[in-house]
């Protein structure tokens, strides 16, 4: 059994529950277009899930409905069976995301930029810089702590991403493509390491990726969306799934047939 | 002693040749580049001494005298104090425009609804040339302080508006998105990542209005102010003393590159992490 598939939990309310979400937005011309349209789907918390779908196909609107940036036009989001704008509000950091581009604010040392979500907490600074500080040395970052991020490279920056992230103790992590800005070996020592840090959390994590391959090592389940974000199928990713060639393979098969059934014509 | 000079001695002496030479083509980058800025000046000298030989001293006075002036500026207390009345008018002109158009570029660039509204009126003030608020200002005020303080403070607040407003709506949506997604307050949301942005246009801001300062503070002084750069001018007019007009004009420049010089200096402290200004020279 997967390290990924070993987390799954069993609670009764989901962590997450999108019901019926939809969301649209008017373009110049003043005609609408549809982002999301009749979303639905739960994530257990414990759970690895997976998110791919075509281009346009509405996720990072999504991520930020998640976040409260954005709001629905109809349906709901539910963070442990309450409305996800309250949770937001009353519970700072609780929710936190990676980005695919790092936006780290250069003034701020790689310590600093790493303890945004404490500061949104009220952590005091001795403390945020102390819990900043123990998890860039998790991210493999222990002589960078005081470097400004013009003064580390992309991956370097990457793993700051990630230390930000993790240092709230966050209930839901979102990842946005976190990895796709990067070349193959980096993103692929990073994955490994996420993964790494990942299991000794329980965290809930949702990973939006146009990586199968991503989705794959990651998660235990796969949700495929067509475009507007609606959901096509879902997926179980069986434990080591991504060592066993042909099983994986399999998966890809299925997924790029379905993405490619709900692409949008662009 | 010998035994601490002597570890010096050698590790200099076993220096490659080739860490020396980038010193010496750096140095002679360095007479080079200052030849190259004090040649026009040079040739105006120049130009200007010869003219001296065949005009009247009102019209173009010896370098000699242009420089004995300046001396004597330096040297007596009554004149130098004079300088530093107008360099204080300058400083605290530019400080109170800060603290008056830093917030509202801040608002402007954040409400729509303030930039709507207030735009125009900046616009318009922008629009207003520096005699027409002299003149202006001579109607509404008896205190000569307060005729030159609006007059600097009314040029120079449009300058740091817009200055603040175009940083902060120059501001990455990205980054703005990251802050709110770690939940961040509204003050917080300016104290993180508003502020640094207006710290860096208010440095540009303040470039911009001491340059622009200068040029005004003593069209503001000339009309009867009885302390300042401007009075002293006003004095050498009427004596028709070239020399010392010069010397006070040199001063003014002087005193200007002195200010940009401080202010660049600060900026590069407070602003590291951008770690271009130094590039950049």
């Amino acid at each position: 059994m997967s390290a990924a598939a070993s987390v799954v939990a069993t609670t009764a309310v989901p962590k997450l529950s999108v019901e019926h979400a939809r969301k649209s937005f008017r373009q110049a011309n003043g005609a609408g277009v549809d982002a999301i349209a009749d979303l639905s789907f739960t994530v257990r918390s414990g759970e690895y899930v997976a998110i791919v779908g075509p281009t346009g196909a509405g996720k990072s609107v999504l991520l930020d409905c998640l976040l409260g940036l954005k709001t629905l036009d109809a349906g709901r989001i539910l963070i442990d069976g309450r409305p996800v704008q309250n949770f937001v509000r009353e519970q700072k950091g609780h929710i936190t995301r990676i980005f695919q581009e790092d936006r780290l604010l250069p003034w701020l040392s790689a310590k600093d930029n790493a303890a945004i979500g404490l500061q949104m907490q009220g952590v005091t600074e001795k403390d945020r810089r102390a819990t900043a500080a123990k998890w860039l040395d998790a991210v493999g970052l222990s002589g960078f702590k005081e470097a400004l991020p013009r003064e580390l490279s992309g991956g370097m920056r990457q793993r700051v991403n990630i230390a930000r992230a993790f240092a709230p103790n966050p209930e839901l992590v979102l990842l946005d493509e976190a990895f796709s800005a990067l070349d193959d070996v980096t993103a692929m020592r990073l994955r490994q390491d996420f993964k790494t840090l990942a299991q000794a959390q329980s965290t809930t994590f949702l990973i939006v990726t146009h990586s199968i391959d991503e989705a794959i090592f990651l998660a235990n389940r796969i949700l495929v969306f067509g475009a507007p974000a609606r959901l096509m199928a879902e997926i179980a990713v069986p434990p080591h799934a991504f060592e066993d060639r042909m099983l994986s393979d399999q998966i890809k098969d299925e997924v790029r047939k379905l993405i490619a059934a709900g692409a949008r014509v662009q | 002693m010998a035994d601490a000079a002597s570890p010096a001695r050698r590790s200099t002496g076993t220096l490659p040749a080739a860490s020396v030479e980038p010193v010496t083509t750096a140095n002679r980058s360095f007479i080079s580049r200052v030849i190259h800025a004090a040649l026009p000046f040079v040739v105006i000298a120049i130009v200007w001494q010869i003219a001296s030989f065949y005009t009247k001293p009102f019209l173009f006075p010896g370098l000699g005298s242009v420089a004995k002036s300046f001396w004597t500026i330096l040297t007596t207390w009554d004149l130098l104090s004079q300088g530093l009345v107008t360099w204080a008018r300058l400083v605290v002109a530019v400080a109170v425009s800060l603290v008056i158009g830093v917030p509202i570029g801040l608002a402007m660039g954040l409400s729509p609804r303030v930039d709507e509204f207030l735009r125009p009126i900046v616009k318009f003030i922008m629009g207003v040339p520096a005699l027409n608020w002299v003149i202006i200002v001579i109607i509404w005020f008896s205190s000569t302080e307060l005729r030159i303080g609006f007059v600097l403070v009314v040029l120079c607040t449009p300058v740091t508006v817009y200055c603040v407003y175009d940083s902060v709506r120059a501001i990455d949506r990205k980054l703005t998105d990251m802050v709110l997604a770690f939940g961040a307050s509204p003050i917080q949301h300016v104290r993180l990542l508003l502020w640094p942005y207006v710290k860096a246009s208010a440095f540009t801001a303040t470039k911009l209005n001491v340059a622009n300062a200068v040029r005004t503070v003593i069209v503001a002084e000339l009309v009867g102010a009885p302390l300042g750069i401007g009075k002293e001018l006003d004095l050498a007019k009427n004596v028709f003393d070239m020399a010392t007009v010069l010397a006070w004009t040199i001063f003014l420049v002087l005193m200007a590159l002195i200010m940009a010089q401080g202010i660049e200096y600060a900026e590069r402290v407070t602003l590291r992490w951008r770690g271009d200004s130094r590039g950049r020279e």
